[in-house]
């Protein structure tokens, strides 16, 4: 019984996948759009391989700016084709005509949804023989290849989602589409723009103790230090910004969430492999929070260990992999901030939409 | 369909306002099956809004609908099983064809593909658009996506059918075809709610009327005494000046007389004072080619209802016509 009618349920989404794809995306525009993707891709793929000399040092490179790239086409066509899906729809009178009959609002909306994601994806699917080049061009693991396309495959259905649930909280499919770029370019730059400005408008003071090394008996032959006079405490304060406040903000960027979610690749030293990898590393760092007391004892550095100057010991870095491991995964963090935003806006837009209407936008029709 | 009760559509109290605006202050109706019902008024008397609560696409602020024994608020799906809408919009999906966009509509009430398809087909034949079949609906001209639209309204053979403005844009040949394809189905069972500017149309359509007003629909006792007043009969004769005489003579005071280029028009009371004037210049002679109402019963009755209104900030004056 409830297998029966969940089998009617997907027949009836299904329907509105291929009606909405049949109707609104199939024609020549769109293959124009899409072979004009392709070429772009594999110019920037060619570009790319002989200003990096790839065939010499591997295609991570190649791999992440395609991968990039991809992300900015997506994002840029997305909006377009997703943001009038339900007003677009009302405003040709053929919405009406849909909801009288036996499909419900909820397979309307997400079918909508599923056939403007289908469609963004036919971009991914476009530029994966460039990604494949960038795999043979060797030193991209199988994993990250794998993570990357389907977290930005995700991130194509997140914009599809605020696209399509856009459309059906606004009237005009003007104006929607319009907003769905707003979004898009908040989160992509937006992020970045705001991230910046906060992380230094918020600061905080830092104090730090020094003693220096006033005088010492240097023996060249032991190479030991003797009758070391020690300075008095010097405090020194200054302000530094506070950005392990607002990385989150940051890691809401769809470009950071692609970036940090492939596993990353480390050398023997700790430093990442490809793009992806600093981008993450630089997200991640922005989670510490600055050392607020700092005392330097260069002094008793040299007493207790007068083998060296006393310059070069004192505290030991991280390197970036172990900064990278110590913090948060923010991709997870961006992510689902995406996915909270896709799916409220779809929620949203069902309530707008579903019928018998009560309270109806003001200046709307329902047919 | 199931139907509980005796009528397949029952309406009462209903209202509805967007904002300020009070669409429908209280429309009471009932549509048996079988029968075809004309709701008429004026522009924005609040039909089309009163055809979306009925479609199941709004609800009412108060009052009961009831379709085919469902409320359309809490049973939707119920109801939309059983009614057929065809809006006053004319949307159609345009890059498909006349007969995938009816096969779609047909899957959308779940029937399967291949039924679907032979529905399409049946359809296609039934609306006439059959040379146009597969041709996409974007290059259908305004009568034949009004034709579309008819075609998708009966794909699932609802027991109920609301029509809004369905004859608008069609020539005359497609209304006849329209009129008797309504009159087939209310023959078959089928209720229909009809709404319509061309009153001369549903005339010959509707064996019943709802007057709306205001957002209000006229009372019984409002409506059986707006189409008792006084109307207009048109005569026309080989002889007017004999015929001008006739009158005169048969007791029609002057200024119940009007002579234009189609003839002469001379209010009578009722339909017995019609025929007794009617007897009269046929036995005095007079060669009567054309003796009947100025304007059809609905139109009449539409036209006095609105003059009570507009008057009806008046002392309570009868309606006298002297």
């Amino acid at each position: 019984m409830t297998r029966a009618r969940s089998g009617e349920y997907l027949t009836g989404l299904w329907l509105i996948v291929t009606l909405e794809l049949r109707q609104r995306v199939r024609g020549v525009a769109w293959y124009v759009l899409l072979g004009i993707f392709i070429v772009l891709v594999g110019a920037v793929t060619a570009l790319l391989w002989f200003s990096t000399s790839a065939w010499m040092t591997g295609g991570g490179g190649v791999f992440s700016t395609i991968v990039f790239f991809v992300l900015l086409l997506g994002t840029l066509v997305s909006p377009a084709l997703s943001g009038n899906a339900v007003n677009g729809e009302r405003d040709a009178g053929t919405l009406a005509t849909t909801q009288v009959t036996l499909i419900s609002t909820g397979q309307l909306i997400l079918g909508k949804f599923l056939a403007a994601w289908i469609t963004a994806l036919a971009f991914l699917a476009a530029a994966v023989p460039f990604l494949v080049f960038a795999v043979i061009l060797g030193q991209v693991s199988a994993a990250t290849i794998a993570v990357s396309v389907l977290v930005l495959a995700v991130e194509l259905g997140v914009i599809a989602a605020i696209g399509v649930g856009l459309s059906g909280i606004l009237i005009r499919p003007l104006f929607s589409i319009v907003v769905t770029y707003l979004i898009v370019a908040a989160l992509s730059i937006g992020t970045l723009i705001s991230f910046a400005l906060l992380g230094t408008a918020t600061k905080s003071e830092v104090t730090t103790v020094t003693r220096s090394v006033d005088a010492t008996q240097f023996d060249s032959q032991t190479d030991e230090q003797s009758d070391v006079v020690c300075s008095a405490p010097h405090t020194n304060r200054y302000d530094v910004p506070r950005f392990d406040y607002y990385w989150w903000i940051l890691a809401a960027n769809p470009y950071v969430v692609v970036a940090d979610a492939s596993p990353g690749a480390f050398d023997e030293r700790g430093n990442a492999q490809d793009l992806f990898g600093w981008i993450a590393i630089g997200v991640r760092g922005a989670q510490t929070p600055p050392e607020l007391h700092q005392e330097i004892d260069y002094c008793t550095m040299a007493t207790t260990d007068p083998g060296r100057d006393g310059m070069m010991s004192f505290g030991d870095n991280p390197t970036p992999r172990e900064i990278y491991d110590r913090a948060l995964p923010s991709w997870f963090v961006g992510l689902g901030i995406h996915l909270v935003l896709g799916a409220g806006a779809l929620f949203w837009a069902w309530r707008r939409t579903d019928t018998p209407a009560r309270t109806l936008p003001t200046g709307s029709r329902i047919a | 369909m199931t139907t509980s009760g005796t009528s397949s559509i029952e309406v009462s109290g209903v209202s509805r306002s967007f904002g300020q605006v009070h669409a429908v202050r209280d429309a009471t109706l009932s549509v048996a099956p079988g029968s075809v019902t004309a709701l008429i008024g004026p522009n924005g008397s609040g039909k089309t809004t009163l055809m979306l609560m009925l479609a199941s696409l709004l609800a009412p602020d108060s009052g009961a609908i009831s379709i085919a024994g469902h409320d359309p608020v809490t049973e939707p799906t119920a109801v939309r099983s059983a009614i057929g809408w065809m809006p006053d919009a004319l949307g159609s999906w345009p890059t498909l064809s006349v007969r995938a966009a009816l096969s779609v509509t047909g899957r959308m009430y779940g029937l399967t593909r291949s039924d679907a398809a032979a529905r399409a087909n049946e359809l296609i034949l039934l609306t006439g658009l059959d040379d146009l079949a597969d041709q996409p609906s974007r290059v259908l001209s305004r009568g034949q996506k009004q034709r579309l639209s008819l075609a998708r309204a009966l794909v699932h053979n609802p027991s109920v059918l609301l029509l809004d403005e369905p004859a608008s844009g069609l020539d005359p040949a497609a209304r006849i075809a329209l009129r008797e394809l309504v009159r087939r189905l209310a023959a078959e069972g089928t209720a229909v709610l009809v709404s319509s500017h061309v009153l001369a149309e549903l005339d010959e359509m509707a064996d019943a009327a709802v007057y709306l007003a205001a957002g209000v629909t006229a009372s019984r006792e409002q409506v059986a005494r707006a189409s008792a007043s006084a109307r207009a009969w048109r005569i026309r004769s080989l002889d007017p000046a004999a015929l001008a005489a006739s009158l005169s003579a048969s007791g029609i005071l002057p200024q119940h007389i009007t002579v234009d280029s189609l003839g002469t028009l001379v209010r009578v009371h009722n339909e017995a004072a019609a025929a007794e004037l009617l007897a009269k210049l046929v036995a005095a002679g007079v060669p009567v080619t054309t003796f009947g109402p100025a304007v059809g019963d609905l139109e009449h009755t539409f036209l006095d209802l609105n003059r009570e209104s507009n008057l009806h900030e008046d002392a309570d004056t009868t309606q006298e016509q002297a």
